[in-house]
């Protein structure tokens, strides 16, 4: 019995977070500032959270491109058609691992970042000092970091993919000795920008928003002390990986799956 | 309970305003802040349970009693970051519970607040602390936040440290840059939570020295909850101290000296038991030792 009372607890306090995750978007999203101050906000958190993850993304799609030319080259040598290993890095990178690879990574590297940031906001009372200035913290502090994520995630996802395929290229072409025009050339003929390069483009935007929504929620609502934003900037990561992965299936059956 | 103003124009012998002096300059001498029966309950237990106190204008008040009474919870529920269950808020004239988000923002423009911790923008410098809302509620030139923002440092004696980041910052200039800030826009009220605590003895005098020249100065009305007695009883025009949920006792620094209250002499004079008891409520003593016969 007391096993099914904890169990009713957990169910409500997992409809209650989301209750105020709902409402937390919504101050977020309700409240618009001026242009003029918005926008050196929105830029400033675009540098933290974009540019400084530049470094992280390029690398990942680097050595992510090289192993999927490697390993690509490897099976379809099998079958002789090592010359489609362009087509299939390309159409990998794009429909999925861009997309997916680089919200995982922006969680890890911003996504807690930001958590711990506003965590340790509300712990010294900023957010509190804030508001009693009559400045609402959800404008000037969580909508331009939230924007930023929004914003950020699709343009790394295209990093990504743009350097994974180069990676490709590298081992597949330089090394491997897959003739250039055939690498290129399937790619082109088989990638469709509707279908495959749009479709990324969709998921990398959900993604963006959930991973940021998740980080900056867990920051504003961490229960105030280093081991509440230690515990918030878990559950930030934790979560928005799940987030991502599920997501991921769910958008990729609704673009992909022939029913 | 009901906490009265009208006995608490004496003001303590060290202050600087003159005893009565609000009343003969024929300035508003009408409660700036008014609680009325207000109860608040958090996860369950009851912080207030209708209490009821009026704050005058232009005076410093002090809030006092025992950690964990709610104290900071009451500047919470007067800055409107808390609702209370029931019960009126009166700030300047306006029900806050009541306020429109857009309302009460506007008149958290006329508040300023010092945290216990400063809570300096720690990404800010103590120069842009300082301007941080001017530059947000108002349109002035560069110039004229740079001069404002220099007199506000130089009124707590930091203009010499504009350039310093919080990080760089002692306890007590913490405070006193975080001071600066709360009256960068010149506000009708400020609240100071627990501003003693942490502070070595120059420190504190220097933060008394300010509490009172700026109640004296610039005709603010000053909210200060505190548990230093001493340090409180000595500036304060008018003081009350909670406990319970309740308002124990209040009056004037010598009318609280001279409390019949039991527990208002406790929290006074420190001492470890009391009405309030130095034992946490525990099962008889014989329990825990197994002896049998004894108890506490």
């Amino acid at each position: 019995m007391e096993k099914l009372a904890a169990l009713g607890r957990l169910g409500l306090e997992i409809i209650a977070s989301l209750g105020r995750s709902g409402r937390f978007l919504a101050g977020v999203l309700g409240g618009v500032s001026k242009p003029s101050v918005a926008f050196p906000l929105l830029v400033k958190q675009l540098y933290s959270i974009g540019v400084l993850s530049l470094a992280i993304i390029v690398v990942s799609g680097l050595f992510i491109g090289m192993v999927l030319g490697l390993q690509g080259y490897t099976i379809l040598s099998d079958y002789g058609s090592e010359a489609a290993v362009g087509q299939m890095i390309a159409l990998t990178l794009v429909r999925e691992l861009g997309p997916v690879v680089t919200a995982l990574l922006f969680a890890g590297r911003a996504g807690s970042a930001l958590t711990a940031e506003i965590g340790l906001m509300k712990t010294t009372e900023q957010l509190s000092s804030m508001e009693m200035m009559g400045v609402d913290p959800l404008r000037r502090v969580i909508a331009p970091r939230l924007w930023a994520g929004f914003i950020a995630v699709p343009v790394l996802a295209a990093v990504f993919s743009v350097v994974g395929i180069w990676g490709g290229m590298l081992v597949g072409v330089e090394w491997l000795g897959v003739f250039e025009g055939s690498f290129w050339g399937n790619m082109q003929a088989s990638v469709s920008f509707t279908s495959d390069v749009l479709n990324g483009v969709i998921k990398s935007v959900v993604f963006g928003f959930v991973c940021s929504w998740i980080a900056v929620y867990q920051g504003y609502d961490c229960v105030p002390t280093s081991e509440g934003i230690s515990s918030a900037t878990t559950k930030t990561v934790v979560y928005s990986s799940l987030a991502v992965l599920g997501l991921d299936f769910v958008l990729t059956a609704v673009m992909f799956g022939d029913f | 309970m009901y906490a009265h103003i009208e006995g608490c124009s004496r003001p303590p012998e060290a202050g600087p305003v003159i005893p009565g002096r609000l009343l003969e300059t024929g300035m508003d001498t009408s409660p700036y802040i008014e609680l009325e029966d207000v109860v608040f309950t958090r996860s369950g237990r009851r912080i207030f349970d209708g209490v009821s106190l009026r704050i005058p204008r232009g005076k410093i008040t002090a809030i006092m009693g025992p950690s964990g009474t709610g104290k900071t919870t009451l500047l919470r529920l007067i800055g409107g970051q808390l609702r209370p269950d029931s019960g009126t808020i009166t700030v300047a004239g306006e029900n806050v519970p009541r306020l429109k988000r857009k309302a009460l923002y506007r008149l958290r423009e006329k508040m300023g607040m010092l945290f216990q911790s400063g809570a300096l923008f720690t990404d800010l410098s103590v120069f842009e602390n300082v301007a941080f809302p001017l530059r947000v509620h108002t349109a002035l030139p560069e110039d004229m936040i740079r001069d404002i923002v220099l007199m506000k440092l130089e009124a707590v004696g930091l203009r010499g440290a504009r350039e310093l980041m919080p990080a760089e910052l002692s306890g007590g200039m913490t405070r006193r840059v975080a001071l600066a800030r709360s009256i960068a826009l010149d506000p009708e009220l400020i609240m100071y939570d627990e501003p003693f605590t942490g502070q070595d003895p120059i420190a504190m005098g220097v933060l008394i020295k300010l509490i009172r020249d700026l109640n004296s100065s610039m005709g603010l009305t000053s909210v200060m909850v505190s548990h230093d007695v001493q340090e409180s009883l000595s500036i304060c025009h008018y003081a009350c101290i909670v406990a319970d949920g309740q308002v124990i006792g209040d009056g004037t620094p010598e009318e609280l000296r001279a409390h019949p209250s039991e527990r208002v002499q406790q929290f006074l004079h420190g001492h470890p038991d009391g009405p309030v008891p130095f034992h946490y409520p525990a099962a008889e003593a014989g329990q825990d030792w197994g002896i049998t016969g004894s108890s506490r």
